[in-house]
């Protein structure tokens, strides 16, 4: 008669792919692929460096699952000044995809990453340009 | 020994940054590629004051000294630190100072992420604590201290028997139609005040709760650490909880009415389930309190007389009987009834 106490869930993407230093690797590849970008490098030009790698270390290591809470009016509040428009937020769920393909995401754990930000489409986006979803203008 | 040309290649592409400031004119002789990337403004022949315009004349001073300086730079869209120092050469008679620059903004960047997530894990660390000490909290109103410890540390309870143990069975009267009659949400509430009273009155006397079962009490005394004076603590424990109740129904316009049993002996106690589980006491022990309990009138403990020597000194046992207990034959029971202090004293 014993009382069970191994979990049988499966790992968090965060642990599976090595904890911190996955989290390392992802935030400094992206950190470079967004300032690249002459779609939404503007955006993170002037911005405090220690305060953005704070908010994508927390975004990130809540997205992966890891250890971590990041409440989207947080990420609401972070991004209203912005007026982010769906064609710069594909934008940037493309440079995260080519991120994640670096980083020797899975394509499945691709998705998945890519699924919980897309999630959150509604909450950063807040500019009126057109949703590449819904118009066939965006390419 | 690599060629001279080979040199000039790795100093031109090599990651560090490298110029050469003429130390007479303060102008730039030289730089290599990585050098000029950083600093778009420099140039040879122009004054490195102008070439790198975020530093004044005390910067270089501090560098002709030997001392790291660090700044910023833009490089596109995005801004490097740099930590630059220095040191002097003699080229053909002329005093150089070399500029070695390192490009620190990834260390930078990787200390600002490992303060992010050292911030996160302590917190997360100081919720997991409070949750910690929550659910053990819950886990001790379970099961006993020691078994939890033996949980914790094992990951799993062993059965074990204890005797002997008195248990201590309380039943309310009329349970049934009172939470029918009254708003039930009022009946249970104030059920919940009184096992709480109960609770209180049990850890006075080392008593161990065990469960309830709908309105129905379960105590252990004995369990988990052995006591000659188990019975007697049971009895005390019972006494006083039929006081609580007359003490309360003067106050309240619910009566509540219960009836106890008391019986010794052995019982196993364990943990049982897997994913809903709880903390239980089996044994005849426990049959028999049940059976004591149903056999009260209300407000009335039963005991068996074998426990008679324990408890007199404090107890009269009052309309002693034989009773004929389902699954335990013939027993001689008798009702317990607190005897008043003087006539202890005597």
């Amino acid at each position: 008669m014993s009382i069970c106490t191994q979990s049988t869930h499966k790992l968090p993407l965060f642990d599976r792919y090595g904890g911190l230093s996955a989290l390392r690797h992802v935030i400094m590849l992206f950190y470079d692929r967004v300032l690249d970008s002459d779609v939404v490098g503007d955006f993170f030009e002037d911005v405090d460096m220690a305060r953005l790698i704070d908010h994508q270390t927390k975004f990130f290591t809540m997205i992966l699952g890891g250890p971590a809470r990041f409440a989207d009016e947080r990420l609401a509040a972070a991004h209203a000044h912005l007026n982010v428009t769906h064609a710069q937020f594909d934008e940037i769920i493309m440079l995260l995809r080519d991120t994640l393909e670096t980083a020797n995401f899975t394509p499945a754990d691709r998705e998945t990453t890519v699924a919980a930000i897309e999630a959150r489409r509604a909450i950063i986006v807040t500019g009126d340009g057109p949703c590449s979803r819904m118009t066939s203008a965006h390419s | 020994m690599f060629s001279h040309d080979f040199s000039t290649q790795l100093i031109k592409t090599i990651g560090v940054g490298i110029g050469l400031v003429d130390t007479a004119t303060g102008k730039m002789v030289s730089f290599n590629e990585t050098f000029g990337i950083w600093f778009a403004e420099a140039a040879p022949e122009r004054p490195v004051l102008e070439c790198l315009d975020m530093l004044d004349a005390d910067d270089i001073e501090s560098i002709r000294a030997g001392r790291m300086v660090e700044l910023k730079t833009k490089v596109k869209r995005r801004t490097l630190i740099i930590e630059l120092r220095g040191h002097l050469a003699d080229h053909m008679g002329h005093e150089l100072l070399v500029l070695e620059g390192q490009n620190i903004s990834r260390l930078r960047e990787t200390e600002a992420m490992i303060d992010s997530y050292a911030t996160m894990v302590d917190r997360r660390t100081r919720d997991l604590e409070r949750e910690k000490t929550q659910v053990e909290k819950l886990l001790l109103n379970l099961m006993p201290q020691s078994v939890y410890e033996e949980y914790r540390t094992f990951g799993s309870v062993t059965p074990r028997l204890f005797e002997p143990v008195s248990v201590l069975m309380l039943d309310f009267v009329g349970f049934t139609q009172m939470a029918a009659a009254a708003d039930p949400t009022v009946t249970v509430s104030e059920l919940n005040d009184i096992f709480t009273a109960f609770d209180r009155i049990s850890e006075m006397h080392g008593c161990e709760r065990i469960k309830t079962v709908g309105d129905c009490y379960m105590a252990v005394t004995g369990l988990p650490h052995p006591t000659t004076d188990h019975m007697l603590s049971a009895a005390r424990c019972a006494a006083k909880m039929l006081r609580y109740l007359e003490h309360r129904n003067h106050t309240h316009q619910h009566k509540w009415s219960a009836r106890i049993g008391i019986a010794s002996g052995s019982v196993v106690g364990s943990v049982v389930g897997v994913q809903k589980y709880i903390y239980d006491v089996f044994g005849p022990a426990v049959n028999c309190a049940a059976r004591l309990q149903a056999l009260s009138n209300p407000m009335e403990i039963t005991v068996c007389t074998t426990a008679r020597a324990e408890l007199e000194e404090e107890f009269e046992l009052k309309n002693a009987r034989a009773e004929n207990l389902r699954g335990f034959g013939e027993m001689r029971v008798a009702c317990l009834s607190e005897r008043a202090p003087a006539i202890r004293a005597a």
